[in-house]
């Protein structure tokens, strides 16, 4: 009985990823691309998403959900790819010190975050994904307004023609790849970014160890209960803005790993879809609302991109329209986290219920006595 | 315990300005153009330009630049390193040289007259600022893309 019940849960838990595995196995033969192609983009694409997702794993520990705010992080990225670009600072060098721009920027940003969702307790995932909309309105009075009025930006690539603003399309021609082709490693011409590589995988041994660590265990303490933690004697509201500020710095740095890969950015829109992308990766690879894991996250971008390669192909050959598989793959990154959410609230209410059910089972037994 | 936290935090921010402060001066980017054209200095001296000059930047040819020619390429940092290969005549044999230069860090693009430079003509005279010219404005520049919807801002 026992056994069955674990794979009931297991088929559960596990229903998002088979679900894309069965849609990929379609999609993989009629897209016709080549088994070698398919491999290297999912290297490209693990290399350029990895850090980005990871960043969410922290408030997941900490019992905050999907930090939807993690855009905030990528916009302070993109503040720092800006004026990095503007500055002239090309290369590993211009990444760095956009990665050190933006971390004091995601500080405060994640602070005003992380208070916020203190005051919106157990409504953290809707609260941080409004706000990440009320701070792109924030973002684009900085961009579009102050940089180039307020803030000195010289060059007229970057500028508006108007005296001041971002362009639509920021370059980052001199920075392109740079992390990528440090250290590329080819076999069977699959390009491996190693250097990339590396910073995923020291990152992945942080969380790992960040875990066991005092303020790992204390995070983990106060995502399984707010109050048991309190009475422990943990400062419940200073770990919950901790994971925020965490997440929201890591989500910066990702960016701009990102955004290096790419060779340029959409300057209004670019953080708004990144958000959106890697939480339903993370979904996509057997994350839930309330667990989530390093392996969730690579199975995530393996699976969640595969989608996205094969299915614009795979529109193609079945409808002769290439857009079916374009609109295909946007829905489908809504519809799994609209999934996630359902099923989230489902086992808690279901859990609720059976701790309901328990508790009137106790209470009639001890009214029989 | 406490001025031991705060002792630690300053370090950190300090490291990082130092860090920061350092990958300013390195990563300074420049575009510098080479120009094969004959230069007339502020004293009357001609600086006749040779048949040809291959300019090799980090041991990558950045153009085989004849008489009236210009070439570039991209740099990091100040400490600037090009070989030349310069062709007098047509026919000729060519002889290679390696030169050195500090580039101002306040240029973006910087045109180097390879003629006086090899002449031995002071800095200022082979050595001058690029300034491009700023794009013509369109409508479409004006148009700002806040959001996926496609829906601008600036109507």
């Amino acid at each position: 009985m026992k056994k069955k019940f674990a794979l009931g849960s297991f088929m559960t838990r596990a229903s998002v990823p088979l679900m894309f595995m069965i849609i990929c196995a379609f999609c993989i033969p009629l897209s016709g691309l080549s088994p070698s192609y398919l491999i290297n983009e999912i290297v490209t694409r693990m290399g350029r998403n990895a850090f980005l997702i990871l960043s969410l794993l922290i408030p997941i520990m900490a019992g905050m959900g999907l930090n939807f705010g993690m855009t905030l992080g990528a916009m302070a990225g993109e503040i720092g790819l800006i004026l990095v670009s503007d500055w002239q600072i090309v290369g590993i060098p211009g990444m760095v010190l956009a990665m050190i721009i933006s971390v004091p920027i995601s500080v405060l940003l994640g602070l005003f975050c992380g208070k916020i969702l203190n005051m919106a307790k157990g409504r953290e995932m809707i609260t941080s994904y409004i706000m990440s909309y009320f701070m792109t309105g924030v973002y684009q009075l900085v961009v579009l307004y102050m940089m180039g009025s307020i803030i000195p930006i010289r060059h007229s690539n970057i500028k508006l023609p108007r005296g001041y603003g971002i362009r639509n399309t920021v370059s980052l021609l001199s920075m392109r790849q740079k992390l990528d082709n440090l250290w590329p490693v080819y076999i069977n011409g699959v390009k491996i970014p190693m250097v990339t590589f590396i910073i995923i995988a020291l990152m992945c041994l942080v969380i790992v160890w960040f875990r066991r660590t005092k303020l790992g265990q204390d995070m983990r303490a106060v995502g399984q209960d707010m109050e048991v933690a309190r009475d422990a004697g943990i400062n419940v509201e200073r770990t919950r803005i901790l994971s925020i500020i965490i997440s929201t710095v890591l989500a910066g740095i990702g960016m701009i790993i990102y955004l290096q890969n790419l060779g340029n950015f959409a300057t209004y829109t670019s953080h708004s879809q990144i958000g959106m992308f890697a939480i339903a990766a993370l979904l996509v690879g057997g994350a839930s609302v309330d667990k989530a894991s390093v392996g969730n996250v690579f199975l995530g971008v393996i699976l969640f991109h595969l989608m996205f390669i094969v299915a614009p192909k795979a529109g193609t050959a079945i409808t002769g329209d290439s857009m079916i598989g374009e609109y295909f793959r946007v829905f489908v990154s809504y519809a799994v986290i609209t999934i996630a959410l359902i099923m989230y609230e489902t086992a808690k209410r279901r859990n609720k219920s059976m701790e309901g059910q328990r508790l009137m089972m106790e209470q009639k037994k001890e009214e029989a006595k | 315990m406490k001025s031991r936290k705060i002792i630690i935090r300053l370090l950190t921010i300090a490291v990082l300005v130092g860090i920061a402060a350092w990958m300013f001066v390195i990563g300074r980017g420049h575009t510098v153009y080479f120009d094969n054209k004959p230069y007339t200095s502020a004293d009357g001296t001609v600086y006749e330009s040779p048949y040809q000059i291959q300019v090799f930047v980090g041991g990558e040819s950045a153009g085989k630049l004849k008489k009236g020619d210009r070439g570039m390429a991209s740099c990091m940092g100040q400490d600037f390193y090009m070989e030349l290969h310069i062709t007098q005549e047509k026919g000729g044999k060519k002889t290679g040289s390696g030169i050195s230069l500090k580039l101002p860090y306040n240029m973006d693009g910087i045109i180097l007259n390879l003629p006086a430079l090899l002449g031995g003509a002071p800095e200022e005279e082979y050595m001058s600022e690029f300034i491009p010219a700023a794009p013509a404005a369109t409508e479409e520049d004006e148009t700002v893309i806040t959001d996926e919807f496609t829906m601008p801002l600036d109507e």
